[in-house]
């Protein structure tokens, strides 16, 4: 291995990406464009759903019930409706995500303590506005039935406690409110950095569609010098974007930083190596920019997005999938930006994953040197 | 031949079904500039990647530089200056930062580079040009810039491929006067051409067709094959004229130049006379009828005709 040899292809790959528009815009920024609006995108908080109320009761009690529920920002009222034809005609039109039906029975089953007959009808098509609906109003009516019956449990002698046997405290560590961008921010910036490995894939394809891979191909120039040369400005550039993206992350979503940035950069690096390399595997036997495009979407970004466990958890993958996802440096590289941007834990805990970044660079690169050949045709 | 620099025998390259290259005995000597001519899809482009060591051989053996094709073929890349038909420099990089990466690769001291990059810029006269960058140079002046990179390490051997195809005349010249120079210092020369003239001041042509190398000789001996001589007149009525002149006796071949029509004839100065004769009876105007000397474009079309028979 020449290191002058390298020194020489690094530098005019830098000057390629520095110089051309395209992959400037394709390393540098959107990486950044890509994180904003997936982060915007996947954490919508679901808000002000409109429901209908159907009250059959028509008492002080039903009706201090549903001020309950419509009070805040969860759900609005849109219409109180005098028939179930009425909820269904709201739900068809999509007025409506879920409708609350009251018995005509809930006041009086309520202060004999006989429970809270209603009923919530909720639209199918849309069960995440519907399921949040029915968890709104099954935890206002808990509180509601409290208050309304506190009065009768005193008089009849108990107190209010010894009425709940089961005292279920929840505790979020990490991530307290379990806001959902502070989990899957960390997450997604292993997603976005596979932009510049889309690049490195590219940038050999154009060499071989612009003829230039064919003068390279007639130099002295070693196999191995031109993977590695081309790889070291791609790597660089990545982690441009890792130093930027968690500031971003910190000073637009208030997602905290607890660990260590020296841990984090250097993990990163490794990464980033990792990455880079499956994009340079890619470049080698992928023909055309192409062909580089959409092997790069099949091997990077959809596994990236369904295998790494930024989604669905690992564990509850079939088991060949959760092999798979083992070979994705994206797989343990979200555990590392989740570990130390949430609980902010260290390298005695995130080695393993470290050692799999190294192993994984190290094999693409070893196979995409074994594979690239020197010769056309 | 004794001092070959390169030597082939039985080179053969497949490609799917064609055969690109076909059992090709080749051999080439040390200083030489040697021109490869052919029609389109002879396998020029395939015999050149072959030499520089860009394609595997199907079968055959062949040296370059010494070196064996099969097994050193790394070897050869140091010797050789390989210049591809397709424009083939980094575009955003300068003229002088295209010199400086193949200097590079090419294990140039770094303590030559600048001299030799001043010398090759003078030679290619892009001095003035140094700082733009090669996309926006004109065609001839990126040919000149990809010959130039591959002189860089002072090759024993240069293979061009079409090298000035798709350039203004002017910078074709100029390429050649180039090319002429780095002979004339005894660089081994191997260049593939469409164009004729060209040919004919190469030291040694060969005629590739369907793969296979049908004639290889000086050009003057292979324009002494075509025997016979050469009439040549101008004429609006070509295709009439062709008819009636085609069937005379001694015109061995008819081919047409635009408006002027090549007669080559067995007797020069005989059928002159009797083509006149022949023209004026049937009431043709033609003017400028004289004996031509017979040129590579004659002897290259009669031979590529006589291999389609």
């Amino acid at each position: 291995m020449s290191f002058r040899h390298i020194l020489a292809i690094t530098r005019k790959e830098f000057n390629h990406i520095i110089r051309d528009r395209s992959t400037m815009i394709l390393v540098v920024f959107t990486p950044l464009a890509m994180l904003l609006l997936m982060a915007y995108a996947l954490t919508v908080e679901l808000q002000h759903i409109p429901i209908a109320v159907l009250d059959y009761d028509r008492s002080a009690t039903s009706r201090d019930f549903v001020q309950q529920i419509i009070s805040g920002n969860d759900l609005d009222l849109y219409q109180q409706v005098g028939s179930i034809a009425e909820i269904e005609d709201l739900l068809m039109h999509g007025d409506v995500k879920a409708a609350l039906v009251i018995d005509p029975n809930f006041s009086r089953d309520l202060l004999a303590m006989r429970g809270m007959p209603m009923q919530v009808i909720i639209d199918g098509t849309e069960p995440e506005s519907g399921g949040f609906a029915v968890e709104h109003i099954a935890a206002r009516a808990e509180k509601f039935a409290n208050e309304a019956l506190s009065n009768q449990i005193q008089m009849m002698g108990f107190s209010e406690e010894s009425l709940q046997p089961l005292d279920l405290r929840i505790r979020t560590w990490y991530n307290p409110g379990l806001k959902p961008r502070n989990d899957l921010i960390p997450g997604l910036i292993s997603m976005v950095l596979g932009f510049p490995a889309l690049s490195v894939a590219l940038a050999l394809a154009h060499e071989r569609e612009h003829g230039t891979m064919e003068q390279l191909m007639a130099t002295p120039v070693g196999r191995a010098e031109l993977l590695v040369g081309k790889m070291i400005p791609y790597i660089v550039a990545g982690m441009v974007n890792v130093v930027i993206l968690p500031l971003l992350a910190m000073a637009w979503f208030n997602v905290p930083f607890n660990g260590s940035f020296p841990l984090y950069f250097g993990l990163s690096a490794l990464f980033m190596f990792a990455i880079i390399s499956m994009g340079i595997i890619i470049g080698v036997f992928m023909k055309t920019q192409a062909a580089a495009m959409g092997v790069s979407f099949l091997m990077i970004f959809f596994p990236g997005f369904f295998l790494t466990g930024l989604f669905f958890p690992i564990v509850s993958m079939p088991e060949i999938m959760r092999l798979e996802s083992l070979g994705m440096p994206g797989t343990h590289y979200a555990i590392i930006t989740r570990g130390i941007f949430l609980p902010g834990i260290g390298l005695e805990i995130l080695w393993p994953y470290a050692v799999m970044l190294v192993l994984l660079g190290f094999s693409f690169t070893g196979i995409a040197a074994l594979f690239f050949r020197k010769k056309l045709g | 031949m004794q001092d070959a620099i390169i030597q082939t025998q039985g080179l053969t390259r497949n490609f799917k079904k064609t055969c690109a290259v076909d059992a090709l005995d080749l051999s080439i000597g040390k200083g030489e500039l040697f021109g490869l001519v052919g029609p389109d899809g002879a396998g020029k482009t395939t015999t050149l990647r072959l030499l520089a060591g860009l394609l595997d051989l199907n079968g055959g053996e062949a040296t370059v530089a010494g070196f064996n094709l099969r097994k050193e073929h790394e070897s050869i890349k140091k010797e050789i200056g390989y210049m591809a038909q397709q424009f083939s420099l980094y575009a955003e990089l300068t003229v002088l930062e295209n010199l400086r990466f193949f200097a590079e690769i090419y294990d140039v001291p770094s303590e030559e580079i600048a001299e030799r990059t001043e010398n090759l810029l003078q030679f290619a006269r892009l001095t003035e040009f140094k700082e733009r960058r090669a996309a926006h140079l004109s065609g001839g002046m990126q040919k000149k810039l990809a010959l130039a990179c591959t002189l860089i390490h002072e090759p024993k051997i240069l293979l061009l491929d079409e090298p000035t195809t798709g350039v203004d005349p002017i910078s074709r010249r100029e390429f050649w006067d180039i090319l002429t120079n780095l002979h004339l210092n005894g660089t081994t020369i191997i260049v593939s051409t469409p164009y004729m003239d060209e040919a004919d001041r190469c030291s040694r042509v060969g005629l590739i067709y369907e793969g296979k190398l049908v004639i290889c000789d000086s050009p003057r001996k292979i324009k002494n094959e075509l025997s016979g001589e050469m009439v040549e007149f101008l004429t609006d009525d070509w295709q009439k004229a062709k008819k009636i002149v085609g069937k005379l006796p001694g015109v061995l071949e008819a081919q047409t130049y635009g408006e002027a029509l090549h007669l080559l004839v067995d007797n020069g100065e005989k059928r002159l006379a009797e083509i006149t004769r022949a023209l004026t009876k049937e009431g043709i105007k033609f003017r400028g009828a004289r004996i031509a000397p017979v040129r590579m474009e004659e002897a290259f079309i009669s031979l590529i005709q006589r291999l389609e028979e």
